[in-house]
């Protein structure tokens, strides 16, 4: 069973053409980085595949389901753990609130399990969203996901506006998902960091997919790499 | 004298009292759905309606329990097959849509029911004066505002304490990320949707022992849970529950004093508190903020 299987997605916001004839997929047990600059389509294509943004044509396939038409409530009952971009916790809900709200999937995360991996978390429990740092809301969101108990986690720029410090934390705690054998489509800005822990690189231009291949050849290609990266190389070299 | 305000200061307490329970439900659809219920008082007219032919049978108190119970799964009903294919379009057609239904409600009672409005039997005791000197204060009056304490406790223990409650308050800002974690959201609005149309029928209920049972019982009542949700604050609950019982008391007094305005003043201090407060009392954690 593939996990993600994306053919000839094609999405718009209106009339404007956004994605145009996306093709993804994610293995088994895969981490795979999916990369762009600013305005490329790569929220749109996660979005997309979650159902927030139907694509207008094309297919998702996930677990062997065509679930391109599905409500998003039931492609994450497949088992699908989404950190959307800004994170969106709730902010009028309590941190354990927050973590209440996820449908309770069995498997091996319970919240208990969630405080143990993000203690901050543990100790802003009775704490409303809206008063985290960004930091935390990021912690909060991935825990978040997590109680879904997910095998497929898609996320979207998880380490945007945060210290360096958080940011490493925040690639282990994936790194680590991996190991325990979830399936990940990892959205980035911080190129270097994530082609670092990826098994595999898309690169998104335009809507359409520019470049598709193994993580280890992506990192060789030093002036695609910097083209890509811009300003979020600099910051990930302050704490490499 | 002090023993007419002291009247109206209760009879005050208890008409908002209904309009909380009313402003309640009517806010929990809003929120959630983005649909102003104007059938909602065709739903406690329901609710009443259910009592009124039940407790003959099965005596008042289940009654006064089950038949708000109906009028929820009407409800329900009613939202999976009309209400719902009405979300996320101009608000404009859920807007004629339930005021369409409201006339439906009216016309439907009075055909099963009857035009001529009828009694409610209520238990004797609770029927008499609780004492001499305060003689309106019957035991029945003291029992309406036991019930809706007991129900709007129970509304914000469900709303602060269940997954449901945590849910429904979740979705109110963010429906979508709700979705994306696996929450049927369909389920929820549905449920949300009972869950404000009991307390709805409650209320009916409730008003029925004190008013006796018309198919327009309900109209008086529309337009002040209306302001009561505005008072407090569009998307704050507890600001919808200060707004009725508020607009409630206010009029009563107000009835003491200078009787031709119990019902504009609290138009009147609808438009004062906007002055002052623009989102309402408490309307700073509401969604258009
Ligand atoms: N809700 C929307 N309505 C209309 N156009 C949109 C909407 N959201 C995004 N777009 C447009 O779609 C294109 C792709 O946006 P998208 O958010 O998918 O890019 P992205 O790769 O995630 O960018 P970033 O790195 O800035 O997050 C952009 O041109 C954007 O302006
Ligand atoms: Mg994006």
């Amino acid at each position: 069973m593939t996990p993600l299987k994306v053919d000839g997605l094609h999405t718009y916001y209106g009339k404007s053409h956004i994605l145009q004839d996306v093709k993804i997929e994610v293995g088994e047990g895969e981490l795979v980085a999916l990369l762009g600059r600013n305005g490329a389509g790569k929220t749109t294509t996660l979005r997309s595949i979650v159902g927030l943004t139907p694509a207008r044509s094309g297919s998702v396939t996930i677990f062997d389901r065509v679930t391109t038409d599905w409500p998003s409530y039931r492609i994450a009952a497949l088992g699908v753990g989404y950190v959307p971009e800004g994170r969106r916790i709730f902010p009028n809900l309590t941190v354990e609130e927050n973590l209440q709200v996820p449908l309770e999937r069995p498997g091996p995360w319970t919240i208990q399990r969630v405080y143990d991996l993000f203690p901050r978390l543990k100790e802003r429990r009775s704490n409303k969203g809206r008063q985290l740092s960004g930091g935390e809301q990021e912690m909060l969101a991935v825990g978040r996901a997590l109680l879904l108990n997910p095998t497929l986690l898609l996320l979207d720029e998880p380490s945007q506006g945060l210290a360096p410090l958080i940011v490493r934390h925040m690639f282990e705690v994936i790194a680590s998902m991996r190991k325990e054998g979830m399936s990940i489509l990892l959205v980035e800005q911080n190129v270097r960091a994530a082609v670092a822990i990826a098994d595999r690189v898309y690169v998104l231009d335009d809507g359409k997919v520019a470049y598709e291949g193994p993580a280890a050849e992506f990192a060789q290609d030093e002036e695609r790499m910097r083209s890509l990266a811009g300003a979020s190389s600099e910051a990930w070299e302050d704490f490499s | 004298m002090s023993q007419v305000i002291l009247f109206n200061l209760l009879n005050g307490l208890i008409v908002g009292a209904f309009y909380a329970l009313m402003a309640l439900g009517l806010s929990l659809i809003l929120n959630l759905s983005g649909v102003i219920n104007f059938a909602h008082g065709g739903f406690l007219a329901l609710g009443a309606y259910f009592a009124y032919s039940l407790a003959p049978i099965t005596g008042f108190w289940i009654a006064l329990v089950i038949a708000p119970l109906g009028a929820a799964i009407i409800g329900v009903a009613v939202e999976r097959v009309l209400i719902r294919r009405l979300y996320g379009r101009d608000p404009l057609y859920s807007l004629l849509m339930t005021f369409g239904l409201a006339f439906i409600f009216q016309d439907g009672l009075k055909f099963i029911w009857g035009a001529q409005s009828v009694p409610y039997q209520i238990p004797s005791w609770l029927a008499s004066p609780l004492s001499m000197d305060l003689f309106f204060l019957t035991g029945y009056r003291i029992f309406m505002i036991a019930v809706v304490a007991i129900a709007v406790g129970g509304l914000f223990l469900i709303l602060g304490y269940t997954r449901l409650g945590i849910r429904i308050r979740a979705g109110t800002l963010d429906l979508d990320t709700v979705s994306v974690l696996g929450v049927n959201v369909r389920v929820l609005r549905s449920l949300n949707f009972g869950l404000g149309i009991y307390l709805a029928g409650l209320a009916g209920v409730l008003a029925a022992g004190m008013l006796g049972l018309a198919p327009t019982i309900g109209d008086q009542l529309i337009m002040p849970s209306f302001v009561a949700i505005i008072v407090g604050g569009l998307g704050s609950l507890p600001g919808t529950l200060v707004g009725g019982l508020l607009i409630g008391v206010v009029s009563g007094i107000t009835s003491v004093y200078f009787s031709e305005a119990t019902e504009a003043v609290i138009y009147v201090m609808m438009a004062l508190i906007l002055m002052v407060r623009p989102h309402g009392l408490f309307g700073d954690e509401g969604r258009l903020q």
